[in-house]
């Protein structure tokens, strides 16, 4: 399962990078020029930085795969992934459910035998020579088979075999469903060059600046260069971000004195604040204020221009042209492996069971595609244009009986939902196994007001 | 049949037994804090079904309870199977419950006694009777979930994890405003007005009990759909209101928005005499759809069985105790109910003057795209 969206994504006016149209294969990924800069950490010299859309600096392998690990989980009936130092992702194919989650029990036959691979043909180890070495924070574990994988922080890792460009993150991005959600596979994402004091979290609309008490950063356009015209009253909205008498100015970001002996501290030369009415973390709240922006380390590649932005109950939400809530379709099986069963090649009667009781008529019906137009072209590895065969949900060839041209994330098609009826309904937010954490569709929310 | 003046006294009245608010007085508005300019608000600090409990349930249930779906997927496939024909097969029951049979037995609530309000004015063979003798009670959610433990309380998880949510949770921040009031006892022409607050609640030291005397800003760029005014009076401090259609903000856990559609909704609320707190009920029709949706939506097939609560079950026994607003071709779209209610008292701040780039009331219905 691909966790393609956090559960506190944000937009903000100007917060998606403004994409240049790509050829239609989308062969490359679209990366903007105010990129993420990393720490420079000790790597081996098959493992290199490829920079992703949505997860900024990734690990990668020469050939730009990018690099996950398998983080060992507590699920509801049990515990599953790879311990540390371990692969508990094998070449066995596993055939039946483990009973990780409830209410269900162990035993039961998976769909599609015939075609299900292993755990280990779908998160592929990443073997190191014989005479490989450990190098800084990789490190070397001797799979079962005699070969060598190499580990991060002691957590083995993969590639995945979506993955089709350097940079490419089509199998998971940083974030999580929460405690029910599938024992996920996450980015080995390079060390963030950023000082003591900030964080940055991948969201939808980008990799968003935040303190270390994760409160959002801000930007103002009143602002100079490495100078503050935020006064006094204003201070009392806009608390500058001040830095300690100890801190140091690195790479992208400074430090200027606001008043004596007061330091600031700047981004971009864009001096930093925070937001004294946010009413919690990662807040979009601040943005509403006309002139100040929420501050991004690296921008998210635009979804189509026909898209829109709506309010709903919960904050805001992507929409298509006419304003109706676009969802996102997320599964994972309950095997031992945790493998998707969202993707454009995993037995659809998942997703059929929860859009149409089974029916592909009422799917279509109930849960219809996000259509794209004859004109519509691939404007990322994020935002695809994909021809789907509608009875599957598998990929077709263009043209073919029954295919359509659909809008997909991250290559997953994406949905709109017959119950909602005015821009801003949400009504099959949520709709399947646990909550949609585990199989089900969730809508595409931008920016959660209520449940930071 | 009880005349609605009386019924609601009555009604009342019960509210107040069992609860640490002493019977309304007549208050003089210089003693009440909260009340500036005829204005005082309130913010919920806890919601739940309104269902009528004895210890052991036997009485209200005495076939016991309902098995929900970890009893039913035993009973129909005691041999396992596929995940297609049988994990899939109740997830695709509980979205479409019609498309097969449920012969499984469904227990619903019986006795006379029962919590609401006489919504219909009238007292017919389904109606309940309020502890305290109240005729006409109407409140046929409780026949359909009163013997499904997730909703009994304390322990129940959805009436637990309401309790919770309700504190914890900003989406749920429900405030009621009061306006128009000279007189916190008696006054026979008050304004309420619904809001969304979002800010948090405040607690005493020990972080367990809600205090009054906060504040709390309303909400109101998302909030629009939660914002009524409603017309109503206070008659030895209880605030009664007339009949409106209210959408009722109740979300269950975080990131799963929701909220019940209550038709011809109804306040009754006891004013404490020093306005530092309030304690009633919400009552009215609430739409079969919605509140189904809620379940299937926001309360999974998992946190179902924690409380022996079958969706493709509970689908049929709402639908067929449903008893009011019919649709065109008479099949009733909603089920009489009410919600218990308890309040304490905050500052309502309310936004100022917006500028237009911050008007979201301005923006057209489908904007473009931001980049």
């Amino acid at each position: 399962m691909r966790h393609i969206l956090t559960l506190a994504g944000a937009l903000a006016v100007g917060t998606f990078l403004t994409t240049p149209v790509l050829a239609a294969d989308a062969a490359r990924s679209v990366i903007p020029a105010e990129r993420e800069e990393y720490a420079r950490v000790p790597m081996p010299a098959n493992i290199h930085v490829e920079y992703s859309e949505l997860d900024g600096p990734v690990f990668a392998t020469p050939e730009g795969k990018t690099l996950y690990f398998w983080p060992h989980t507590t699920m509801r009936n049990g515990v599953t992934a790879d311990p540390k130092n371990q692969s508990a992702c094998t070449n066995e194919k596993t055939t039946h459910t483990a009973g990780l989650m409830s209410p269900y029990p162990p035993g039961l036959e998976l769909p599609e035998l015939d075609k299900r691979k292993s755990c280990a043909e779908v998160w592929i180890p990443y073997v190191a020579a014989d005479d490989a070495k450990p190098v800084g924070a990789f490190g070397l574990i001797t799979r079962k088979d005699g070969r060598k994988q190499w580990t991060y922080d002691e957590h083995a890792l993969y590639t995945s075999y979506l993955d089709k460009v350097p940079g490419d993150v089509m199998a998971a991005t940083t974030g999580n469903m929460g405690s029910d959600g599938p024992a996920a596979r996450e980015v080995v994402t390079a060390p963030s060059a950023i000082p003591p004091g900030f964080l940055v979290y991948s969201s939808v609309s980008g990799r968003q600046l935040l303190t270390d008490k994760n409160l959002s950063v801000y930007v103002s356009d009143r602002d100079g260069s490495n100078k503050s015209n935020c006064d006094a009253a204003c201070t009392r909205e806009w608390a500058p971000v001040t830095a300690a008498a100890s801190a140091q100015a690195q790479g992208e970001w400074s430090i200027f004195e606001r008043s004596p002996g007061v330091r600031q501290w700047a981004f971009r030369k864009k001096p930093l604040y925070t937001h004294t009415l946010d009413d919690g973390i990662r807040s979009m709240q601040g943005s509403d204020v006309p002139g100040w922006h929420n501050a991004y380390t690296q921008k998210a590649p635009a979804p189509p221009a026909e898209f829109t932005v709506q309010d709903s109950i919960t904050g805001t939400v992507l929409a298509d042209a006419k304003g109706r809530t676009i969802y996102y379709y997320n599964c994972a099986d309950d095997s031992v492996d945790q493998l998707a069963c969202d993707q454009v090649d995993s037995p659809p009667a998942y997703r059929l069971a929860i859009c149409g009781g089974g029916q592909v008529e009422r799917c279509l019906r109930d849960w219809p595609y996000v259509e794209a137009g004859a004109g519509a072209r691939t404007l990322s590895r994020t935002w695809q244009v994909l021809t789907i065969d509608t009875k599957t949900g598998h990929l077709a060839e263009p043209g073919s009986p029954g295919s359509l041209r659909v809008w997909a994330y991250k290559g997953q098609p994406l949905y709109t939902n017959t119950n909602d009826k005015d821009p801003g309904d949400l009504y099959g937010h949520g709709n399947g196994e646990f909550i949609a954490n585990r199989n089900g569709f969730r809508a595409f929310i931008l920016r959660d007001e209520f449940s930071r | 049949m009880a005349n609605a003046k009386s019924t609601l006294l009555a009604g009342a009245a019960l509210l107040l037994a069992g609860t640490a608010l002493s019977a309304p007085a007549a208050a003089e508005t210089t003693d009440i804090v909260g009340l500036k300019n005829g204005t005082i608000g309130f913010v919920l600090t806890s919601a739940a079904w309104g269902l009528h409990q004895t210890p052991d349930g036997k009485t209200e249930c005495p076939e016991g309870y309902n098995e929900g779906p970890r009893e039913q997927f035993r009973a129909l496939f005691p041999k396992g199977g596929t995940v297609e024909g049988t994990q899939l097969e109740r997830e695709s029951a509980s979205r479409y419950p019609m498309d097969k049979e449920d012969n499984f037995v469904y227990r619903e609530a019986k006795g006379q006694v029962g919590l609401g309000m006489n919504l219909d004015g009238k007292v017919d063979a389904n109606d309940f009777t309020s502890p305290d003798g109240v005729k006409g009670i109407d409140n046929q959610l409780y026949r359909a979930i009163g013997c499904t433990r997730l909703f009994r309380a304390p322990d129940g998880t959805f009436a637990n994890f309401t309790e919770m949510w309700v504190r914890e949770m900003g989406f749920n921040r429900i405030l009621v405003e009061l306006t128009n009031v000279d007189n916190l006892a008696n006054d026979g022409d008050v304004q309420v007005n619904l809001y969304r607050g979002k800010d948090k609640l405040i607690t005493d030291a020990t972080g367990k009990n809600i205090i009054a005397g906060g504040s709390n800003r309303v909400e109101d760029r998302f909030s629009k759909r939660f914002t009524k005014s409603l017309k109503g009076k206070i008659e030895n401090g209880i605030l009664t209101t007339e009949a409106a259609d209210v959408d009722w903000v109740w979300s269950v856990f975080y990131d799963h928005p929701g909220y019940y559609g209550i038709k011809q909704a109804r306040l009754q609320i006891n004013l404490a005499p020093h306005g530092d707190r309030a304690e009633g009920m919400i009552a009215g029709y609430t739409n079969v759809d919605t509140f189904y949706q809620q379940l299937v939506r926001a309360w999974s097939t998992h946190h179902s069985s924690y409380g022996g609560m079958s969706q493709p079950s509970l689908f049929r026994a709402l639908n067929r105790l449903a008893d009011g607003m019919p649709d065109e071709k008479g099949v009733m779209t909603a089920i009489s109910s009410s919600i218990n209610l308890k309040f304490v008292q905050t500052f309502i701040e309310h936004p100022a003057p917006k500028v237009a780039a911050t008007d979201s009331a301005a923006r057209p219905a489908v904007e473009p795209a931001r980049r």
